[in-house]
């Protein structure tokens, strides 16, 4: 059964863009066109407001948890061309650091897996991808991927963290040598994977042609460990393709339609442990699909805006055989 | 791209309904956000007032109920009991075990319905008690599908003892007859008792003939009229197996139809009076033909008939889909599926993500656990026994468990470090490490260091230790930087850290000569920071203007050296920030003092030297 267990009260003053659950759902941060990023505790059913975050001067489209061994870290992105990353110090949240980089709105930050260290891409408005890595004692490093799409950059989402070669205990101070890759949508209706070269500069990798409108959200489906690698991608033509890459070099990436639906597609997230994908389109719904036995995808259940009262019907769960 | 069998249940979240927003959302660790949003990225100039509720979604919310808890808390010592059961044995011996499970997890079932039962029956709200008494229904019916299919799979009955079966799980499940006898059993007449002569077809129906002929005897004490017809028919009943049937005849069935309240007792009590001897293969066709009958076009049949019905039928990968349609949470699959696969029942349908259908089950129930506080605890054993993808499904379940409590934290890291988790170990020591520096818990976030092998963070904890040292002139947490031992290694700052608190250690036991030379090497050997060298001077200065003489004149030369080393080094940039004309002041008399204080011991050394012992 599929219950609302808890609502929470934001009192923004104006359109909400996006809500982020922490590491462990204790927390929940939210950012509005009314320019403020808000984070409530969420604990037991509850809603305490810990902070109302000002800094922005445009709305804000997205906010991102960085992993919790680095703090309590939160990163916002808005159309006033603005990076903030904030920080949780001795019970108040600051501004920690703050980028301008970019020429236009900035779309959509993703934190990389924590194996990297604070490491955020965000994708802009101006076609660019700007990567931030923290280097220690309040030092932040700017990589720019310039012209990544043109006409703008819309999502970015990051693979999952992959030792090459076995995962025996490193000696402290030593670190393995991941193969850094995160995934790009653009308004060039374009999907981009990129590498990072061994000389630190980023390279694209791959380019994955299907869609005929922008790209509106990508999303990377976290590491079961197996052998294959999944991306899921949404556009404005309506369509949700899933791209799967079963070789470990990770060349040859096709791709399945999922669902055409009759209008936008907006965003496309995977559960934690990979085994569902939230679509989210114009038609004021979210559906959640699931794939079964033969490879095919299925809807299991929809969850739909309305009037009146919640009312959950017995879920119809999928089975396998 | 295919739909379900059936359409896709629709959740409707309250909201202001407006045609032209979106819906927006995430997933947390065990749960979904939603909320109302336009995602077309303009700005707009006026304001526009959306609904500003985040709604958070939660599917599985069964496991927060009381009583259902106990259920699963149960299920899970019998499941991990099944795990363990020998695989050598074989045979009759392995049947019985397997039955005795089965039976164990009815049993659990039940108790939990009794429980449910009565406080449904004492709840003071309606709405509650319905809800209680839907929920014993539910439980009611995966009781009496299990039974069945104990009946069929595991104990697979042959034909003759296959009916005796059929007929307890009818009277198990059908409850209205102790009513109905209370009732006129319990009345001051019962023979005059309206539903009398009904009691008495019901006791024939269920095969309670014993029971029936005493009632007709009664009967025919009572009305002597009626008497010899009672005598015939008890006779009749005592004979019966031998002269078979009394009410072999369908129609006659059919017309006691609401005494038998549904089709599966019309089943039985058919069987029982027609094809007593029935076998296993043939039961399908009286089942259909049973159900079609009772129906009799009335109504379609409902879920539950569907999954009984595919259990006469022996298709049991269609019981298991049934039931996961009609069933709201995983418990209930998972686990007969999981009796069924040890039963060796279950083909290995392989699934497109390398699974099985067995463990497809076992893990959806399972991660339907960690969503709650303590439960998640039982999900691990679940994961332990899915041999495919349970441990990665274990990885990234179990770093989503907030840590609020030090013994949570714990028990996490034993769960990991017994299956060799350990970059689950190392992120989670990581995390606690840095929880316990933000507040100001050093000693704490020391260990988490030391546990996670993160050599940059203890550098960063020696580094606060430092300086809460120059701040208060103390350590805290001595214990701990005491008995550091060989994990003093892992970064020089924290190396530095334990030897220059041995120092202190030494100084206090009066170990003057010991503590003299520590406090040289760990200036020469590079070990203290730059930064530091100043301070450790400074400690040396009691050293120095001891009576006796501690630094010999060698290691006199050598503090010297350390002393130029740092004054010369002098023109670094320095911090503006802290530095104050008064400060130049302190640091020139410290230097001053040192030098005087230095050369006065290298001229003590010297003659101490020398001189002759003794003279």
């Amino acid at each position: 059964m599929v219950s609302v267990i808890n609502t929470v009260d934001t009192s923004h003053e104006d359109m909400i863009h996006d809500a982020q659950m922490d590491y462990y759902g204790t927390r929940l941060a939210t950012c509005s066109s009314d320019r403020s990023v808000k984070i409530f505790d969420v604990r037991n059913g509850g809603q305490i407001l810990i902070a109302d975050l000002r800094g922005h001067e445009g709305p804000v489209w997205q906010v991102a948890w960085a992993h919790p061994m680095y703090g309590n870290i939160l990163a916002s992105c808005s159309y006033d061309r603005k990076v903030i990353i904030w920080k949780e110090e001795n019970g108040t949240w600051e501004k920690t650091y703050e980028y301008t980089g970019h020429d236009s709105s900035v779309n959509s930050v993703c934190w990389a897996p924590h194996d990297y260290g604070l490491l955020l891409a965000c994708g802009s408005s101006d076609g660019a991808i700007s990567l931030l890595s923290y280097g220690g004692e309040g030092q932040w490093e700017v990589k720019k991927i310039n012209n990544a799409h043109t006409i703008g950059c819309n999502a970015v989402s990051w693979a999952p963290a992959v030792v090459p070669g076995s995962l025996v205990d490193q000696p402290s101070g030593q670190k393995p040598n991941y193969i850094k890759k995160f995934a790009s949508g653009g308004c060039d209706n374009l999907i981009k994977l990129w590498k990072e070269e061994e000389d630190g500069q980023w390279k694209e990798d791959q380019k994955l042609e299907a869609h005929s409108d922008w790209v509106r959200d990508v999303a990377w489906a976290p590491s079961i460990g197996l052998p294959t690698s999944t991306i899921a991608s949404c556009s404005q033509d309506g369509r949700v393709f899933i791209w799967t890459c079963d070789d470990a070099s990770g060349n040859t990436w096709s791709p399945r339609l999922l669902h055409k639906f009759n209008d936008v597609v907006w965003h496309v997230s995977w559960s934690i442990t990979a085994n569902i994908l939230a679509v989210s389109g114009g038609d004021n719904k979210v559906t959640l699909w699931k794939e079964s036995v033969d490879g095919q995808w299925m809807c299991i259940s929809d969850v739909n805006k309305g009037q009146g009262s919640v009312s959950a019907i017995t879920e119809g769960q999928q089975n396998e055989q | 791209m295919e739909e379900l069998d059936g359409e896709p249940t629709l959740t409707l979240i309250p909201g202001i309904n407006s045609k032209k927003r979106q819906m927006c959302f995430d997933w947390g660790p065990g749960e979904m956000l939603v909320c109302e949003t336009l995602f077309k990225k303009k700005e707009k100039e006026e304001k526009v007032l959306g609904c500003p509720f985040i709604y958070i979604v939660r599917k599985d919310i069964d496991v927060y109920s009381r009583i259902l808890r106990k259920l699963f808390n149960e299920s899970h010592s019998i499941f991990v009991g099944l795990q363990r059961i020998e695989e050598e044995s074989a045979g009759k011996s392995r049947k019985a075990q397997l039955v005795r499970v089965s039976k164990n997890y009815r049993s659990v079932i039940r108790a939990c319905m009794e429980e449910m039962h009565q406080v449904a029956i004492a709840a003071q709200d309606p709405v509650c008690g319905r809800q209680y008494s839907s929920q014993v229904s539910i439980l009611s019916a995966m009781e009496l599908i299990w039974n069945l299919c104990e009946i069929l799979f595991i104990e697979v009955a042959p034909a003759g003892p296959l009916l005796l079966h059929l007929l307890d799980w009818v009277r198990l499940h059908v409850c209205e007859m102790d009513g109905l006898s209370a009732d006129v059993l319990g009345s001051e007449n019962p023979n005059k008792h309206e539903n009398f002569w009904n009691l008495v077809t019901l006791f024939v129906l269920q095969g309670h003939l014993d029971e029936a002929r005493q009632m007709l005897s009664k009967e025919a004490d009572a009305n002597p009229a009626s008497a010899s017809m009672c005598r015939v028919l008890g006779d009749l009943m005592r004979t019966m197996p031998i002269l078979s049937v009394m009410l072999g005849d369908d129609n006659a069935l059919l017309e006691q139809k609401e005494l038998l309240s549904n089709w599966y007792h019309f089943l039985v009590t058919r069987l029982l009076y027609s094809h007593p001897t029935v076998k296993p293969i043939e039961l399908h066709f009286y089942a259909q033909s049973s159900l079609d009958l009772f129906l009799g076009g009335d109504s379609g049949p409902e879920p539950l008939d569907n999954i009984l019905m595919a259990a006469f039928e022996f298709d049991i990968h269609q019981v298991i889909k049934e039931c996961s349609i009609a069933l709201s949470n995983w418990w209930f699959v998972a686990h007969l599926t999981d009796l069924l696969d040890h039963c060796k029942l279950l083909h290995s349908h392989n699934l497109y993500f390398g699974s099985n259908m067995r463990e497809f089950l076992l893990l959806e129930y399972a991660s339907g656990l960690f969503a709650h506080h303590s439960l998640w605890q039982l999900g691990v054993d679940y994961f332990d026994h899915c041999p495919e993808l349970g441990r990665v499904y274990l990885e990234l379940h179990i770093e989503r468990i907030p840590l609020n409590t030090e013994q949570k934290a714990l028990k996490v890291l034993r769960i990991c470090e017994r299956r060799q988790m350990t970059e689950q170990v190392r992120s989670i020591c990581k995390i606690l490490a840095m929880k316990a520096v933000c507040n100001n818990r050093l000693g704490s976030a020391l260990s988490w260091s030391i546990r996670a092998k993160d050599a940059a963070f203890a550098t960063l904890v020696s580094d606060r230790f430092l300086k809460d040292y120059c701040e208060r002139g103390s350590f805290s947490d001595l214990d701990l930087i005491d008995n550091l031992g060989p994990a003093m290694m892992l970064s020089d700052r924290l190396t530095f850290l334990g030897k220059y608190r041995e120092f202190h250690r030494l100084y206090g036991e009066k170990r003057f000569l010991d503590a003299a030379s520590l406090l040289l090497s760990l200036m020469t050997s590079q070990i203290a920071p730059r930064s530091f060298w100043m301070t450790l001077l400074t400690d040396a200065l009691p050293l120095l203007e001891q009576k006796q003489v501690i630094f010999s004149a060698e290691q006199t030369y050598e503090l010297m050296q350390c002393l130029e080393d740092l004054t010369t080094g002098r023109p670094e940039p320095r911090d503006l920030e802290g530095q104050r004309p008064q400060d130049d002041d302190i640091e020139t008399t410290k230097v001053e003092m040192l030098r005087l204080a230095l050369a006065r011991n290298l001229a003590r050394a010297i003659v101490k030297e020398g001189t002759l012992e003794g003279s």
